[in-house]
């Protein structure tokens, strides 16, 4: 009985990718502290990042840059691994970090008018 | 053809602070206005590539008749926003740095959604229309903007996480990012995933969009930002949302039942979004929900997908960003004099204000879409489409909507002429750039109600386009390098 490592491997990547999913809703939904809220939606963002990396990666593959070392490697069969979702990460890891840059200015903000950082005590503004 | 990207610059020399924005967007709009009618001229959109790679590998954007009318409408909105905004009330100088930068980012961002052909370009200029729109709810911090910011923001990044998420899913089906070449691809693409991925991404741009049970962020956003802001919201932020949801669903995806799923969402967004306005005592948040009404209604046009009804929601797209650009302007002013922002202390103000309030009678009388208005056209128009593919009931919903519609505006414009004046001092009366840009408006709301082929022809090519989905896919992907 041999086990199968790659198929293990790729298990624990798209489940721990979707478990860091859950985990950020679970904190965006249930927690009550606006930093603590601000967490989980970048935890949600890193488990979306991890899902699309785990999407682009080939198992054995090497970087995708045609450098004579990369072109001989493909020579012999080796694949590349798929850059698009590399380059697409990157992005969305500039924008997460935007929007967590802008979420935290504002909750000083309410911190400062309110005196607590407790969405349930802030309520100004209902429907 | 590299004009698309002036906005982008315009970042950069934001030094001149008042004068530059104003003069990049009043250039853009002129560009994108003659381009318009070259697009239709020859029949052929322009493709630009950028960066040198052709689709599918490169970004592209692309300018056809009906994103090229959206942009020359968002353009348009915007520089009369800046004539607006030019020297209103609360800017001073520091905060207006900030505000015009803002303010740009907010253009670049909805322009960028409406011309790109790239999913995932959509889903960055969505980000940066969004983090603009999160900072200028929160812009003054006097009142409670800071907690509308913050409401916008989490409902916002959970809906582009969302998004996100159908763009990684999309991608392992179509092994794509190219919109064009997406549509091609997408009936290889298995039922059940089709599904999930439209899901997401109905969830994450209806947010954007004011789509029914996503659009609680829009009330406090609209009345805690500055006056501008709103307009600003109203005629490019839920276009592009709209916009984007309208590609998606029409280029996109060829789900069955996607078309009754709009009707039906529309049909409920419009019914609550009234009935919710009708209650409401804060002008700007009875604003507020007769746009997201509005919304619904667009939304619900777009699901009849006959011709005419396409037709009629651009029209209304259009008359929307008009006329609830005209209410958000004289309504600001008509909040700053009263002290509460409420409906009831506004009793009289017609008589002290005389200018602002007729804008916005005029504005209230156009929206509920009386004759000689423009939104009576575009009400015409999607109820006869609607009459044609025998939606009777849905007829019956938008005629009872209006009348809704009719009596919330009417009490407002009741109070403003017949109130009692409860106290003689005028606190803040419009600035010069301020009634320029009302009575533009107001005689574009005029000049189309009277006239409306003067833009039909337009709309009618815009709405062609869009429905012309394998000439999109042809389009884009032969063209090489422009």
């Amino acid at each position: 009985m041999d086990i199968d490592y790659n198929q293990l491997m790729s298990i624990g990547v798209y489940g721990s990718a979707i478990g860091l999913i859950l985990i950020g809703l679970y904190a965006v939904l249930i927690k009550k502290h606006l930093t603590k809220i601000v967490i989980g939606l970048s935890i949600i963002d890193a488990g979306i990042h991890l899902l699309f990396i785990a999407i682009g990666y080939i198992k054995d593959g090497t970087a995708p840059i045609f450098s004579p070392g990369g072109l001989k490697a493909l020579e012999n069969g080796q694949p590349m691994v798929d850059p698009v979702p590399q380059a697409l990460v990157l992005t969305a890891i500039v924008i997460g970090f935007a929007v967590t840059a802008v979420a935290l200015s504002l909750v000083i903000r309410l911190y400062r008018h309110h005196q607590t950082a407790r969405i349930d005590q802030i309520k100004s503004l209902k429907w | 053809m590299a004009a698309f990207l002036i906005p982008l610059l315009a970042k950069i020399s934001k030094e001149l602070v008042r004068i530059v924005p104003g003069l990049v967007i009043g250039y853009l709009s002129v560009v994108s206005v003659i381009l318009m009618t070259q697009v239709i001229n020859t029949g052929q959109p322009i493709i630009e590539v950028i960066g040198g790679w052709s689709p599918p590998f490169g970004i592209n954007l692309v300018f056809s008749a009906f994103t090229g009318f959206l942009v020359s409408l968002m353009t348009f909105m915007a520089f009369l926003i800046w004539i607006y905004s030019y020297r209103f009330k609360k800017i001073d100088d520091a905060p207006a740095q900030k505000y015009f930068i803002l303010f740009m980012m907010l253009v670049t961002g909805s322009i960028g959604i409406v011309l790109t052909g790239d999913i995932f370009n959509l889903f960055v200029f969505m980000e940066i229309t969004a983090i603009a729109a999160y900072s200028l709810t929160a812009f003054y911090r006097d009142r409670d903007g800071a907690e509308a910011g913050f409401k916008y923001l989490l409902i916002g990044s959970f809906a582009s996480a969302l998004m996100l998420l159908a763009i990684v899913l999309l991608y392992t089906q179509v092994g794509t990012l190219n919109m064009a070449e997406i549509a091609q691809r997408m009936h290889t693409v298995p039922q059940g995933m089709k599904i999930t991925i439209f899901t997401l991404f109905m969830v994450g741009l209806g947010i954007e969009a004011e789509m029914f049970p996503l659009n609680g962020w829009a009330p406090d956003a609209y009345s805690q930002s500055p006056g501008p802001v709103g307009v600003a919201f109203a005629a490019l932020v839920v276009k592009a949302g709209v916009y984007s949801l309208i590609r998606v669903i029409f280029t996109l995806f060829d789900i069955h039942g996607a078309y009754e799923f709009l009707i039906i969402m529309g049909a409920i967004t419009m019914v609550i979004a009234e009935i919710s306005a009708l209650k409401q005592t804060n002008l700007k948040r009875m604003l507020a929900y007769s746009s997201i009404g509005q919304m619904g209604f667009v939304l619900i046009a777009f699901g009849i997908n006959t011709n005419a009804a396409v037709f009629g929601a651009i029209f209304l797209m259009f008359n929307h960003a008009v006329i609830k650009g005209l209410l958000f302007m004289s309504g600001s002013y008509l909040v700053y004099n009263t002290p509460s922002k409420e409906i009831k202390d506004m009793a009289g103000i017609g008589k002290k204000l005389p200018l602002v309030s007729l804008f916005f009678a005029l504005g209230a009388l156009a929206i509920v879409g009386l004759p000689p208005f423009s939104g009576f056209w575009s009400k015409l128009y999607i109820l006869m489409a609607a009459a044609d593919s025998s939606f009777y009931y849905l007829m019956g919903t938008i005629l009872i909507v209006s009348i809704i519609e009719i009596v919330y505006y009417f009490r407002v414009m009741g109070r403003l002429y017949f109130g009692k004046p409860q106290n003689d001092v005028i606190l803040q009366k419009p600035t010069f750039g301020g009634i320029v840009a009302m009575s533009v408006l107001a005689v574009v709301i005029i000049t189309i109600g009277i006239h409306p082929d003067f833009i039909s022809g337009f709309i009618q090519s815009a709405a062609d386009t869009l429905l012309d989905k394998a000439g999109y896919i042809n389009n884009v992907l032969q063209s090489t390098n422009l």
